[in-house]
């Protein structure tokens, strides 16, 4: 009856019927304009409603709230070590809030992959308390990457040129870092990454 | 030969090194913990095992966690748990190191003094989507015709599914979202004469799982007895009024007629009944102008006083 993660959802926009095709000779001009631009209007806006509502319901599972109070807890002492203040890896939130709705699933996806296989691996964390929320929020990540390859096997997560790109950037600021400092400054802007999910997944957090 | 002799020589060292073992009788190394596994009900993660008897002595416990991601990655890494990294208990909560809906290997050593035993690891790594998740508790209560639910406070991590429905044929259930427990929450005005029933059940966003449903408690509204009886009350004193207050009423006004305006009373040796003084009437007899008129006792005493 209540089937798991989902959550009653508003109906889709339905476009106008007014546009009836055995008319279409009958009505003027200025009509058959206005109909054909309501009706591009209105399939466009069913694409990305359906596009975007997949995306959120695929990661609504998640508890963000704890990831990002993990991060919070440790985000003073890591960006304390971080000795290239003025360099930036995630390219600025400028970047990625220039991400459309299409390639938000690829850049997630990627973004994911990034801090799984290079950013946690090249961070060495003497102090326990420290190693015990990376630990948290890299096991997270590793549960997030599977939700969203679940989600994906039925909905396809194409990635185009942009999105791509996007990835290939990030990866290049790491790489002109030593590892060690590349993690460092990496993990220090998880925020701005936690945030972009929230914002692009809208997944509520359990508080 | 020579050869012989070396072969003799070091199985004589080896017979020689063993001779202490053999002769205290002692276990020189601590055993392991055994039976390692996680008991967890409604996202409480407890993990026990047998405890190491060693008579007269306290054993200590210390235990390590490795989420999946440091198993795949860091297989050397083993993160100390947050409050068991040396406890008596043959148990430790590890539910703040249990953190992430990943499979977790869990394991645990013995120390005492000096002695430190071999790890034990738990058999299968445990992941904390299997948690027994069981029906919340709930209390319903009536604020006069408002039905108010309390739900059992299960921590952050709970939200409740609350379904209600009014107890008659083809009535429609309705369902409330609550986000946290211990905090009374207001479903429904209710009707009076009517029967509403409640259940509740958790779920838990970080595992995406819902308990089973809780039993369904029923609650009826009277209501009525209560105005009836004022009813009655007000109908009472309402004929009590209409009955007491023209009375009262006739009372004041006779009282104030006594004392305004009395009532000219003769004393009774001023009346005259049956008295032998004939009452002569003008007009009726020809009357002697000198002729001595009878008058009455009153009309005497009337004129007397005007």
């Amino acid at each position: 009856r209540y089937p798991e993660g989902a959550f009653p959802h508003r109906s889709a926009f339905l476009p106008p019927t007014v546009c009836v095709p055995a008319l279409w000779g009958s009505v003027p001009w200025g009509m058959k304009l206005q109909c054909v631009s309501l009706w591009l209007l209105g399939t466009m806006l069913i694409l990305c409603f359906v596009d975007s509502r997949s995306l959120r319901k695929c990661l609504i599972s998640t508890d963000m709230h704890h990831v990002e109070e993990s991060f919070q807890e440790i985000k003073r002492a890591i960006q304390a070590k971080d000795i290239f203040p003025n360099v930036t890896i995630l390219s600025t939130l400028e970047t990625l809030q220039s991400i459309k709705p299409l390639d938000v699933c690829c850049v997630t996806k990627n973004l994911l992959a990034f801090y799984v296989d290079r950013v946690f691996k090249d961070h060495q964390e003497p102090h326990p308390q420290i190693l015990r929320k990376i630990s948290s929020i890299a096991n997270s990540f590793l549960y997030m990457q599977k939700t969203l390859r679940q989600c994906q096997e039925q909905r396809q997560c194409h990635c185009r040129q942009e999105a791509t790109n996007v990835t290939r950037v990030i990866h290049d600021n790491y790489d002109q870092l030593e590892a060690r400092s590349a993690a460092i400054k990496s993990l220090g802007e998880l925020d701005v990454f936690l945030a972009w999910i929230d914002k692009n997944h809208e997944v509520t957090s359990s508080a | 030969m020579v050869l012989e002799e070396v072969w003799t020589s070091r199985f004589m060292w080896f017979v020689y090194a063993l001779i202490p073992c053999l002769c205290t009788g002692e276990v020189a190394v601590l055993p392991a913990p055994q039976n390692l596994s996680v008991l967890s009900t409604n996202m409480k993660h407890l993990l026990v095992w047998s405890p190491v008897i060693v008579p007269g002595e306290t054993v200590c416990y210390s235990v390590e966690y490795q989420g999946e991601y440091e198993s795949l990655y860091m297989s050397h890494i083993w993160i100390p748990s947050s409050w068991c990294s040396l406890t008596e208990g043959p148990e430790c909560d590890v539910t703040d190191d249990i953190t992430a809906t990943v499979p977790y290997s869990l394991r645990v050593r013995a120390t005492l003094g000096s002695q430190t035993s071999a790890w034990s690891i738990l058999k299968h790594p445990f992941n904390r989507n299997s948690t027994i998740l069981t029906p919340p508790g709930m209390e319903i209560t009536k604020d006069g015709l408002h039905l108010v639910i309390k739900l059992e406070d299960l921590g952050p991590q709970f939200e409740f599914l609350v379904a209600y429905w009014r107890r008659e044929p083809g009535a429609e259930e309705r369902v409330k979202m609550v986000r946290s427990g211990s905090i009374p929450v207001h479903l429904e005005t209710m009707e009076p004469w009517a029967a509403y029933c409640v259940k509740a059940q958790t779920f838990v966003k970080a595992i995406g799982r819902y308990s089973a449903f809780s039993q369904t408690e029923c609650v009826e509204v009277q209501g009525e007895a209560i105005p009836l009886a004022l009813a009655l009350f007000a109908f009472v004193g309402f004929m009590l009024i209409l009955v007491v207050v023209p009375l009262f009423i006739w009372k004041m006004g006779r009282l104030l007629q006594y004392s305004c305006c009395p009532v000219v009373v003769l004393p009774d040796t001023l009346k005259i009944t049956n008295s032998p003084q004939k009452l002569i009437s003008c007009g009726r007899e020809e009357v002697h102008p000198c002729t001595m008129a009878v008058m009455s006792s009153e009309e005497i005493f009337r004129v007397w006083i005007s």
